[in-house]
């Protein structure tokens, strides 16, 4: 067994877990983190999708073990109580989500592309999805969706009292 | 995945401590892009998985005396991200961009990249080009080889169960070499190369002729291979479009693709001419840049 | 570092025990600062403005918050895993199967074969499935049995210790062999032609002899699998009075409730069926597959059982997209004008019928395409063959036979050097055109996309 301590959404949490358990399998059945979704488990279709330390990657391809101590967001640590992310909002909006379980994914790549990047162009977006799939919603309207986002975003840094 | 235990290294020489204590029972795992997946579906896995992903000392681009070293940890995304490399060698850039997508970059290395010893690896044609070498650890201490020596064949590498691959170093005469790497997959992001080619030279300017030029490929042979006779081709030879066409059907004598369910073998020939003469067309466009630069 | 330990010497395995407060999940109570924001509940009796109007979708928000449960998102109190043990070839008898080894590791609780099912067949129309396969493999992604243990993972491993011994049989995985009448029948007694469809309408032959070009083509589609998102997932539970109560990503509960009913040998008032939101059907989800496996595995142990179908298994275990076979013969007029075609499509229908009569109907009355043609004769089978089987997808056929008949329509411009454009406008159904199965047609507007295409994206200006 090994004993995993990770800040997740901004909580410290701990589990014991056998060493072959996949980042994937900690957030959903130790944490009970199951907006992170289990799709191909080798890497492929980006549905399990979180930000370790700030970037996004394949929670199915890391060991539990390998995140101890490192920082990990969700797709449940987005949003606030009283506010949904501005990516959430787009996505909602533009009616970006059909079956929906790509979408924490999806939504977790924009984020990133979004923090590096904060006004991506249309073929940058499609190169910072390159690694979801979505097969019913399509990418246009996820494209939109993160475009607007980013104007959001931007918008609200520049409101900010400097 | 079957049962396991993990350990984890603090640094490159814990790593082989930790290694010389479980091989041949043990494997690394660095950015786990391939080797999660291999343990996921094999039946039977090692007892022993040797975390390094920790060891900071092997996640080090930097410049020293006998070239330019990146730590076999670097990730493709801090490869895309490295001002050093960008200026010296955006081939590496541009190779590094077609691996995965961006979570498998930011998970995947240089150094595992290189260990799969898959043929169609899109690190190995450019640092082949550019005369790359490989540093490996292991208990009797270190050694240096070409990166060309490093291949013996699909899925199998020089390494022996006990070693480590540290560093992939490009040697100072080759600092700046103008490199391109070009990979035709059957879409962009996601996809294996059906072949991908890398093409480095220098040029006389006064005589206008390609001095030491490199071709690489990629997908079409055991391993990574160059296509020394394309190469021969065209040294001294004065820089033309048709040379470097010539040159692309030299590298298809020079390669044995397979045909699978990606491409058949014709295909794979075909692409090689087109490719290796554009990427020596791209690499000349490269030459010229950094020429009207100065 | 931890000392070195088997697998045998960690004794009892370990569980995968949700923590405390995870059991509390469902509906939801996700940590405080994840909990979502108010939910869109239409207001009763408010009819909203739909015909033109922007609409947010209403699950729309839960989606992008991660907090829609999908079937793998549920957990229930003492709830086990199953995993099953798939043939993995592709034609063989089955001699026997051991299942000791799998049942004395520790962690499994229980293990079935297709003896334990009590009606071991099904399908959405021909009962030609085993729930289980135990006499015969018809395809490499049958199961064969099995296996419901503490985590995944012992259920994987104990997939290994069962032994199945088979005499290999030679598949038959071309459509065309398997349409010769001496081929011998996958499913004996029954013949390898499971369905057959002819649309006659008019004089063929004639027309052929009064055409003055003649045009034959074949064409083939491949298989195509629907890849959801979200693999197929079944969770099964039983209540005191033996009623079960399957949570599945199943998008035909009514016809899937039958079935489970059928196979298990009770009563359909004893199945309660509780559709979820689904992760991406495509129709690849219309019919029930690992069901009532899961409801046998919950009833021998008696406690609920969740199986998850892994991404390999979604390939080889789920239904595709029907391959076609399409061989077209078109008589025209020397402008161009269509007078006779004689179609015949082969189906590849995989090891089972699944959808496939649907598929067969659907794609031999659009064959033709929307062309005025007088005398048509379509001609449609659908055979078994040793491969995964193939059932509803998106069209039900009518995809393939548009590739095959603009294809057809293209070759046929091209020779007799004619706008592919003007031989369409040509042959195109107008308003009140009988389809060929006799159909007056209403609101016919070929022309007009066909013209307002070509000038979107610049034909007519290329051409001129």
């Amino acid at each position: 067994m090994v004993t995993v301590t990770i800040k997740v959404n901004g909580e410290t949490r701990t589990a014991s877990v056998a060493p072959e358990t996949t980042l994937l399998r900690l957030l959903r059945e130790n944490f009970s983190l199951t907006g992170t979704k289990l799709g191909c488990d080798v890497g492929d279709c980006g549905a399990c999708t979180v930000i370790v330390d700030g970037k996004p990657v394949n929670s199915c391809l890391m060991l539990a073990g390998q995140v101890d101590g490192r920082d990990v967001l969700t797709i449940e640590g987005l949003a606030t109580i009283d506010r949904l992310h501005p990516i959430q909002k787009a996505f909602e909006d533009h009616a970006s989500l059909q079956c929906g379980f790509c979408g924490p994914g999806i939504i977790l790549s924009a984020k990133a592309l979004i923090d590096e990047n904060p006004a991506p162009t249309t073929q940058e977006i499609r190169d910072a999805l390159g690694g979801n799939l979505c097969r019913c919603t399509g990418y246009t309207k996820m494209i939109e969706a993160i475009r607007v986002a980013a104007r959001t975003l931007r918008d609200e840094v520049a409101d900010q009292p400097a | 995945m079957r049962a396991f235990e993990l350990v984890s290294a603090r640094d490159s020489r814990h790593a082989v401590a930790l290694l010389a204590e479980h091989a041949p029972s043990a494997k690394i795992l660095a950015g786990g892009t391939d080797l999660l997946v291999d343990l996921k579906s094999s039946p039977r896995g090692p007892e022993v998985i040797i975390d390094i992903s920790r060891a900071e000392d092997l996640k080090i681009i930097a410049r020293k005396d006998e070239g330019l070293s990146i730590g076999a940890l670097v990730t493709h995304s801090e490869i895309m991200r490295s001002p050093l490399i960008r200026e010296m060698f955006p081939a590496l850039v541009d190779a590094a961009h077609t691996i995965g997508a961006v979570q498998t970059r930011n998970l995947g290395t240089l150094g595992g990249n290189l260990v799969t010893g898959v043929p169609s690896m899109d690190s190995g044609p450019t640092l082949l080009a550019l005369d790359a070498l490989v540093t490996v650890v292991g208990p009797a201490g270190r050694r240096q080889m070409p990166l060309a020596e490093f291949f013996v064949g699909p899925r199998k590498t020089i390494l022996k169960p006990d070693e480590l691959l540290m560093e992939i170093v490009i040697p100072k005469q080759n600092l700046g070499k103008p490199a391109y790497f070009l990979k035709f997959g059957l879409r962009k992001g996601q996809a294996l190369a059906l072949v991908n080619v890398a093409a480095s030279l220098w040029v006389d300017w006064d005589k206008h002729v390609f001095v030491t030029p490199r071709i690489a490929l990629g997908a079409v042979a055991p391993t990574v291979i160059r296509a020394p006779k394309a190469e021969a081709y065209l040294e001294g030879r004065a820089i033309t479009l048709e040379a470097m066409a010539e040159a692309g059907r030299i590298a298809v004598g020079e390669a044995k693709p397979i045909s699978d369910f990606r491409a058949s073998a014709g295909y794979r020939l075909d692409l090689i001419a087109v490719l290796t003469k554009r990427a020596l067309e791209g690499a000349y466009a490269l030459a010229k840049a950094k020429r009207e630069a100065k | 570092m931890e000392k070195k330990t088997t697998v045998a010497e960690k004794g009892a395995p370990l569980e995968t025990v949700p923590e405390a407060g995870s059991m509390l999940r469902l509906p939801a109570s996700a940590p405080l600062a994840t909990r979502p924001i108010g939910v869109l509940v239409p207001e009763a009796g408010h009819q909203t403005p739909a015909v033109g109007q922007r609409a947010p979708r209403l699950d729309g928000r839960l989606h992008g918050l991660g907090q829609t449960k999908y079937i793998d998102d549920f957990y229930l109190p003492g709830m086990l895993y199953a995993k099953i043990k798939r043939a993995g070839i592709a034609s063989a008898r089955i001699i026997s199967i051991d299942t000791k080894e799998a049942e004395a590791m520790p962690g499994v609780v229980a293990v079935v074969t297709g003896r334990d099912v009590p009606c071991n067949s099904f399908g959405p129309s021909l009962k030609d499935q085993p729930v289980l396969a135990d006499t015969r493999v018809f395809h490499a992604g049958d199961g064969v049995a099995a296996v419901a243990a503490v985590t995944e993972q012992i259920a994987t491993e104990a997939l290994d210790k069962i032994t199945v011994e088979y005499e290999p049989l030679t598949p038959v995985l071309d459509p065309l062999e398997s349409l010769k009448l001496e081929t011998p029948g996958l499913h004996a007694p029954n013949p390898n032609i499971y369905g057959h469809k002819v649309i006659k309408k008019g004089d063929v032959e004639k027309a052929f002899a009064e055409s003055d070009h003649i045009f034959e083509g074949s064409y083939r589609t491949q298989m195509v699998e629907h890849v959801p998102l979200e693999p197929h997932a079944t969770v099964a539970t039983w209540d005191p009075n033996g009623r079960v109560t399957i949570y599945a990503t199943l998008g035909r509960i009514t016809l899937g409730r039958a079935d489970v009913a059928r196979t298990l040998g009770i009563p359909t008032s004893r199945v309660r069926i509780v559709a979820t939101t689904v992760g991406g059907n495509f129709g690849g989800k219309n019919e029930i597959t690992t069901e009532p496996v899961v409801a046998l595995l919950s009833k021998k142990t008696g406690r609920p059982v969740k199986c998850t179908f892994t991404r390999a298994e979604e390939f080889a275990s789920s239904t595709t997209r029907h391959p076609l076979i399409m061989d077209y013969k078109t008589g025209v007029t020397k402008d161009g004008r269509i007078l006779a075609r004689k179609i015949r499509l082969v189906l590849d229908g995989g090891a089972y019928c699944s959808w496939s009569e649907t598929t067969l109907s659907k794609a031999c009355i659009l064959s033709a395409g929307p062309y005025n043609i007088e005398n048509l004769y379509a001609e449609a089978f659908v055979v078994y063959t040793n491969k995964t089987m193939t059932g509803a997808m998106r069209g039900f056929g009518a995809p393939q036979v548009c590739f095959a008949y603009e294809s057809h329509m293209d070759e046929i411009a091209a020779a007799l050097n004619i706008d592919p454009l003007e031989i369409r406008l040509l042959n195109v159904f107008e308003e009140g055109s009988l389809s060929p199965t006799g159909q007056t047609l209403h609101s016919v507007v070929v022309k007009e996309s066909l013209l307002r295409a070509a000038r979107r994206f610049g034909w007519i200006e290329a051409q001129s």
